[in-house]
């Protein structure tokens, strides 16, 4: 098939329908409907084990889903794989490169399979890997491998990029860092879908969130619409010397409940301006002295556990099948 | 012209999988370093056969393409399966079987360029001919380096690890070495492991390719050894197929190991047909090359120029010898092992040996000691064979072994052999030449 009847631009860039992975007894996804809209960086976020890598691998067509459809671009993936794969650039989890190859070697083969590519030169520059461009991938730090792998994901200038946890074990200068790329991958208008259990990397840097527990989308929207959504209350944490007396605390307008937690008071609110206005009158008042004032907003991880009863738990459960 | 990106990548990518091997030691030393080394062990023991390692360059090839196809190739397929590099190639838009044939293309040309190192170096240090059919070596190897390489698929499907394929290629390798016809020769081997050695590829392999060296009736009568290399090749790779695995840390499940039991099926079947049709009757040594001497090469010897027996060349004391040597010599000699070895060819050549050692160390009892040689050699053999195994030291200097040295008699000092090759010619046409009345004693 021609490329020139690829369609190149849909609002929706990726449509997954109730889409259905077992493994044997179990099943990794369990009917997960999501839509990836174009131009945004959209996260599967859940804790390890909950299927996104199962996902985004049926949305590569490196698994065969049990059920469900997967339109990349319109395209539906079972009938055509290999335009799909035109149009979409990846980065896997588990997936390496041999030790001696160079990442100018690599950029070169992986650009060759394709009509249009970027010169490897252009992404040595672009993730800043002219000084290692003929080095062997063995002797490459973790942050300069995920480099490659981004830049990989990009050379045959994909609408859609697959991140699979582009920035877990990294440090935190190159997890910016490679944020920092992404958004930029953004900015030239591709879409993104990446899978993270980072709940902090969701907030920041996805435009829309898919949170997925179980194989099940469980929650959908923007970050802010989905904190929006939480019944949970925000936390106003105040420290003063003396310390202020509960039923004080308790009588202020807004605040739900008061605790104490050793020298200080947490005092919940769905109004924490208005909570924090009367707190101050009330040191005033009190002649104390103000030592700390905090205010905790609700966030992903009380929608989380919000939506599923249970903590939010990053670490890998006995049995994963993600 | 514009060449598609598919063809392009895909020639890329085996233009790759060559320059990564020539950067992997371990696939240097698996590919060309461990043949050599067979090559010189093999040059070490056959090097003064005439011609020297043309009898054992099938053998030597086999090695070389058994070495890289069943080590070298699943090493290179483990090891990027288990980095996830073929889950990273199923991202292209090329079916990836296609890289996989572009792998094997690329392992196809190693094969061949250690084949042809070990054809030039046999050549350039110890002067084995080329191959007498060049025309034949081509189908030859390329029907043993389809089955060898389809056996190397099988283990990259099985091994779960580099260590794996380094376990089970060393159950197909050894074997094959030990009694399947490729490191020791079938004709040295008991009959329980030449009818076994029927069931192994190795045995067809080395029968495919020695002729290239030394036949000259092209691949006529090789068909079932080609249809037992396709057979075995074709089982293996199928199973192969059917067992691959793309994905890092992926298991194989029970059933599927059914498969491993039909490429096993493929070497069963052979050597059943093969003994069925008689195809396992027990190989024979071969005769040592004297016993090849007649009758019409011993009467067509000159015994011309020779020096004369009171000489400082080659010297021979009279017939009733002085008593300058120690009578326990003759006792040495006579119950000397070298002398008494059960190829009695070469135990003359032995004996023909000491006589040149002893001479051209100048020992003082060098005269004495040709005397007593002659006398061991005519009193110990049949004189048909002492004749043909001296006419074989004159017509053949370089076949055989040559002792430069024999501490258990005394001589200690070694000259060098090409020396000691020469001067045995001398005493061996003296010694014939008494033996046929042509010479005066």
């Amino acid at each position: 098939m021609s490329e020139g009847v690829l369609p190149t631009s849909c609002a929706v860039a990726v449509s997954v329908k109730d889409l259905w992975k077992r493994y044997g007894s179990t099943a990794a996804v369990a009917g997960a409907t999501f839509d990836v809209p174009a131009g945004q960086i959209f996260g599967l976020l859940g804790p390890n084990g909950a299927g996104k890598t199962t996902t985004l691998e049926c949305i590569l067509g490196l698994r065969q889903a049990d059920g469900g459809t997967i339109l990349v671009n319109g395209l539906d993936i079972r009938t055509h794989a290999a335009q799909a794969k035109r149009l979409v650039g990846a980065q896997l989890q588990a997936a390496a490169l041999q030790d001696k190859i160079t990442p100018r070697q690599a950029l070169d083969l992986f650009g060759s399979f394709y009509v249009e590519s970027f010169a490897s030169d252009v992404l040595l520059a672009r993730f800043g890997l002219e000084a290692k461009a003929d080095a062997p991938f063995a002797t490459l730090s973790g942050g300069l491998r995920q480099r490659l792998f981004l830049a990989l994901a990009l050379v045959n200038r994909p609408a859609l990029l697959v991140l699979d946890e582009p920035t877990s074990s990294l440090d935190p200068q190159t997890r910016r860092t490679l944020r920092s790329l992404i958004r930029d991958l953004r900015s030239d208008g591709r879409t993104v879908l990446l899978s993270t259990h980072d709940l902090q990397e969701a907030h920041d840097l996805c435009d829309q969130i898919a949170i997925l527990d179980s194989g099940r989308i469980v929650a959908g929207g923007s970050p802010a619409e989905l904190i929006g959504r939480s019944q949970s209350s925000s936390r106003v944490i105040v420290r003063t010397d003396p310390c202020l007396d509960l039923a004080i605390l308790n009588a202020l307008p807004g605040v739900a409940s008061a605790a104490r937690d050793g020298h200080a008071w947490t005092l919940e609110t769905r109004a924490p301006v208005t909570v924090l206005a009367a707190l101050v009158r009330c040191i005033d008042d009190a002649g104390a002295r103000l030592l700390e004032v905090q205010v905790r907003e609700p966030s992903l991880e009380d929608v989380f556990i919000e939506l599923t009863g249970r903590p939010w738990c990053a670490e890998e459960p006995p049995g994963d099948l993600s | 012209m514009t060449v598609p990106p598919n063809v392009n990548g895909w020639t890329r990518h085996l233009l790759l999988s060559l320059a990564l091997n020539f950067a992997n030691p371990q696939a240097i030393v698996y590919g060309y370093l461990v043949p050599v080394f067979f090559l010189v062990a093999f040059g070490s023991l056959f090097r003064a056969d005439s011609p020297p390692l043309q009898a054992h360059m099938g053998q030597i090839l086999t090695i070389t393409i058994l070495g890289g196809a069943c080590f070298g190739l699943p090493t290179a397929l483990v090891s990027e399966r288990e980095q996830g590099v073929w889950q990273r190639y199923r991202l292209l838009p090329l079916p990836v079987g296609w890289l996989i044939i572009g792998t094997m293309i690329a392992r196809l040309g190693l094969l061949t360029s250690a084949a042809l190192m070990q054809i030039a170096l046999a050549r350039a240090v110890y002067g084995t001919p080329l191959p007498t059919q060049p025309a034949i070596a081509v189908p030859a190897f390329l029907f043993v380096a389809a089955a060898f390489l389809g056996l190397g698929m099988l283990i990259a499907a099985l091994a779960d690890t580099v260590p794996a394929v380094q376990a089970l290629g060393q159950c197909i390798f050894l074997p094959m070495i030990i009694i399947g016809g490729v490191g020791v020769p079938l004709a040295a081997l008991p009959n329980w492991a030449q009818h076994l050695a029927g069931f192994m590829p190795g045995r067809y392999a080395v029968e495919v390719l020695q002729p290239c060296f030394d036949g000259h009736n092209g691949l006529r009568g090789a068909g079932f050894r080609l249809a037992a290399l396709g057979v075995i090749g074709i089982a293996a790779g199928i199973s192969a197929i059917r067992l691959f695995r793309w994905e890092p840390g992926a298991r194989i499940g029970r059933p599927a190991r059914l498969w491993v039991a039909a490429a096993l099926a493929a070497w069963i079947l052979v050597g059943v047909v093969a003994w069925q049709t008689g195809r396992l009757k027990p190989v024979l040594p071969e005769p040592p090359a004297w016993a090849d001497i007649t009758e019409a090469q011993i009467a067509e010897i000159k015994f011309e120029m020779l020096p004369g027996d009171h000489d400082l060349v080659a010297p021979i004391a009279a017939p009733n010898l002085s008593p300058t040597v120690d009578p326990a010599f003759a006792a040495k000699l006579r119950a000397w092992p070298q002398g008494k070895l059960a190829d009695s060819g070469q135990s003359i050549r032995n004996l023909v040996d000491v006589a040149a050692v002893a001479d051209l160390c100048a020992d003082p009892r060098e005269s004495e000691i040709a005397r007593l040689v002659l006398r061991q050699i005519t009193g110990s053999f049949e004189p048909a064979v002492a004749r043909q195994a001296l006419a074989w030291i004159i017509l053949s200097p370089e076949d055989g072994q040559a002792l430069t040295k024999a501490p258990e008699l005394g001589l200690f000092r070694h000259p060098p052999e090409r020396l000691v090759r020469q001067r045995s010619v001398v005493y061996a046409e003296k010694y014939l030449g008494r033996m046929l009345g042509k010479l005066p004693d």
